[in-house]
């Protein structure tokens, strides 16, 4: 029998962990990345260092990146896919990049397209857009990769920066009912960041709760307050003003005082929430993959079977089924490629048996 | 038009005039109440840096607001005495809100050091230590005066400075006769004493004990507490 031949959509974390195990595996693996270079989105937006353990992202990233290059699995950047027919034996898709096209058969498809950041525009309240001190924290994370945090408005250091939870996530008014998962993780990482670079800056969460689940709790939570002296305010700001002298006025309830508070801020910074990406959308109407209620694909079972879809020979991993961090998204990205080899190696055994 | 959330409003907020009279337009009568303003409209960050500063004050910044330690805490629930509320002070000190801590300013002493706390937080907080030390720095900002619970810590300081061992006799006489608390009635001193010498909870005797060597270590003691700004210990 052939070694089984499998197309992986999208080159983030997951995507290169499905490719990494395909290939070790003795399949041939093809990954088509539609950016100029392998990473995914942690790439892309430049964050500085990852949750939970403060670890660069070139450090997390760089290995899988290298080992997925050396391995002879077929990493296509900058190339899309254009067209999937499914017929009696696999697919046949045809992939553009570089001005050419090219034509493919393979026995499986891994759907790995990932996620988007919600564009906090949309919520007007908070001027992101509008006062330039507004940021979120893909722009925050870029900051701290240049290893420059100043007002944008004004290039100074500022005393006091605060992070606005749940923005685009947990809010009926955007119509996002769930939530990130990571913002809680990001924002406080990034005030620990913040506070080691220069603890003369003073840092605040506003929250309604907490949910740095898991090992995430003391490793980010307990630490920034214990550690860092990050504080942190209950309650959700409202809407974010300008104060005479330039600095940001914060409108919120401090609902543990039980008073309204307009507290000046340097910057505030926004955890924009996850949703799926245009890719993965795309991807999903290429392949008649049914998306789920909050506009993620559909895994064929979201408890038993996370990576498998309604689709015979069509698997996904990664965030482009909801909200996860990176090790999660290797670790689906390994799942799915697992289930890509076995449904190519069953399939193959019924054509023998046919045959 | 009806106050929603009255329980809110603190009388010390509620104005109300014989006659007021706002732009021009009278409005004595029903619209004559007025509600004080209860903004919040600043952090004082350098309030919490200075319990942490003061011993066992580091863990103030830990405390995450569960309630834990209220929800046990003999002064709140047995004394009923439910304005004293150790959550609520370390947060007011967390965000430095020095003008709500000062209206409890003859609560916040009033701590006995149970302990119960300090045994149950599941930060880790020292709350009796943070509570403490938030009173302090009250007083040493001229917030509040000196109340008779840092007259006692002052008492309960010197005795054991003179000669490093607590005389517990001498502790309290001083005290009662400086203070003359209304239930240190000579007889009610009389049973306690009988029982505390009984029960062997008291050690001290007429003659005073010390400390071997205290002379020198008593200088390291007063630089120590120098240095964490308790003046009164030379
Ligand atoms: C601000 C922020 C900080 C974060 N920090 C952490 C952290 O500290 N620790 C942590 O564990 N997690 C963190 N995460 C989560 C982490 O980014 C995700 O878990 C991870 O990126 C998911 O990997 P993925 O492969 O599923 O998706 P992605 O990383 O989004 O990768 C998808 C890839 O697919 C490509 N693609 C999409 N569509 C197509 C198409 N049609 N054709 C070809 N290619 C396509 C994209 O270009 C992209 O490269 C953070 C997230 C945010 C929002
Ligand atoms: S992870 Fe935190 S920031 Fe994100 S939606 Fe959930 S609670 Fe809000
Ligand atoms: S028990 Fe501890 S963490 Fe909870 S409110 Fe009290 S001091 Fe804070």
């Amino acid at each position: 029998m052939a070694s089984p031949k499998i197309l992986i959509i999208g080159g983030g974390p997951a995507g290169l962990s499905a490719a990494q195990d395909i290939t070790d595996a003795g399949g041939e693996a093809i990954l088509v990345e539609q950016e100029g270079f392998l990473g995914g989105t942690p790439k892309r937006l430049h964050y500085s260092l990852l949750a939970p353990d403060l670890k660069p992202v070139e450090e997390v990233l760089d290995p899988l990146i290298d080992s997925v290059q050396q391995s002879g699995a077929r990493c296509m950047t900058g190339a899309k896919v254009e067209s999937v027919n499914s017929g009696r034996n696999g697919f046949t898709v045809t992939i553009s990049g570089g001005g050419k096209k090219v034509e493919e058969k393979v026995d499986a498809v891994v759907v790995a397209t990932g996620f988007a950041h919600w564009d906090p525009h949309k919520k007007y309240e908070y001027a992101y857009g509008v006062y330039p001190d507004v940021i979120d924290f893909k722009d925050f994370e870029k900051m701290l990769s240049d290893g420059n945090i100043v007002r944008p408005s004004n290039g100074q250091v500022p005393r006091r920066v605060a992070w606005l939870l749940c923005v685009g996530s947990r809010d009926r008014q955007v119509g996002k009912f769930y939530c990130c998962r990571l913002g809680c993780a990001v924002s406080i990482k990034q005030a620990m960041e913040v506070r080691r670079i220069n603890p003369a800056i003073d840092t605040y969460v506003y929250y309604m709760d907490i949910r740095t689940y898991g090992f995430w709790e003391d490793k980010l939570y307990w630490k920034s307050m214990e550690e860092f002296g990050v504080k942190y305010i209950r309650g959700r700001i409202g809407s974010i003003n300008r104060g005479e002298d330039g600095r940001l006025i914060a409108m919120a309830e401090d609902t543990i005082l039980q008073r309204p508070s307009e507290v000046p801020l340097d910057m505030v910074v926004l955890a924009t929430g996850m949703e799926a990406s245009e890719g993965t959308r795309e991807t999903a109407a290429m392949l008649g993959l049914e998306l789920e209620e909050h506009g993620f694909v559909k895994p064929l079972e979201s408890d038993s079977m996370p990576v498998s879809t309604a689709v015979p020979g069509v698997f996904v991993c990664g965030t482009a089924t909801g909200p996860k961090a990176i090790p999660d998204s290797i670790t689906e990205g390994s799942a799915a490629a697992i289930k890509a080899l076995n449904y190519v190696r069953k399939r193959s055994i019924k054509v023998q048996a046919r045959a | 038009m009806p106050i929603h959330e009255k329980n809110l409003i603190e009388k010390e907020d509620l104005l109300e005039k014989e006659k007021a009279v706002v732009d021009g337009v009278d409005v004595s009568g029903r619209w004559n109440t007025f509600i004080r303003e209860r903004l919040l409209s600043d952090y004082h960050e350098d309030f919490v840096e200075e319990v942490k500063s003061l011993p066992g004050g580091r863990t103030v910044t830990n405390c995450w607001q569960c309630g834990t330690c209220t929800s046990g805490c003999c002064l709140h629930t047995d004394y009923g005495l439910r304005e004293f509320n150790p959550r609520y002070f370390i947060y007011l000190a967390q965000i430095g809100n020095v003008d709500e801590l000062k209206k409890y300013g003859d609560v916040i002493w009033r701590c006995i050091s149970c302990n119960k706390c300090v045994e149950r937080c599941p930060k880790g907080v020292k709350v009796e230590e943070v509570v403490h030390n938030i009173d302090e720095v009250l007083r040493r900002r001229g917030v509040t005066e000196d109340t008779p619970g840092s007259r006692w810590d002052r008492t309960y300081l010197d005795n054991i400075m003179a000669t490093g061992v607590l005389d517990e006799l001498g502790l309290t006489l001083k005290y009662v006769r400086a203070e003359k608390p209304e239930d240190f009635t000579r007889g009610f001193m009389a049973r306690m004493a009988v029982k505390i010498i009984r029960n062997g909870n008291i050690r001290t005797g007429p003659i005073r004990r010390r400390t071997r060597g205290w002379k020198k270590m008593k200088k390291v003691a007063e630089d120590i507490l120098e240095r964490d700004g308790y003046a009164s210990a030379k």
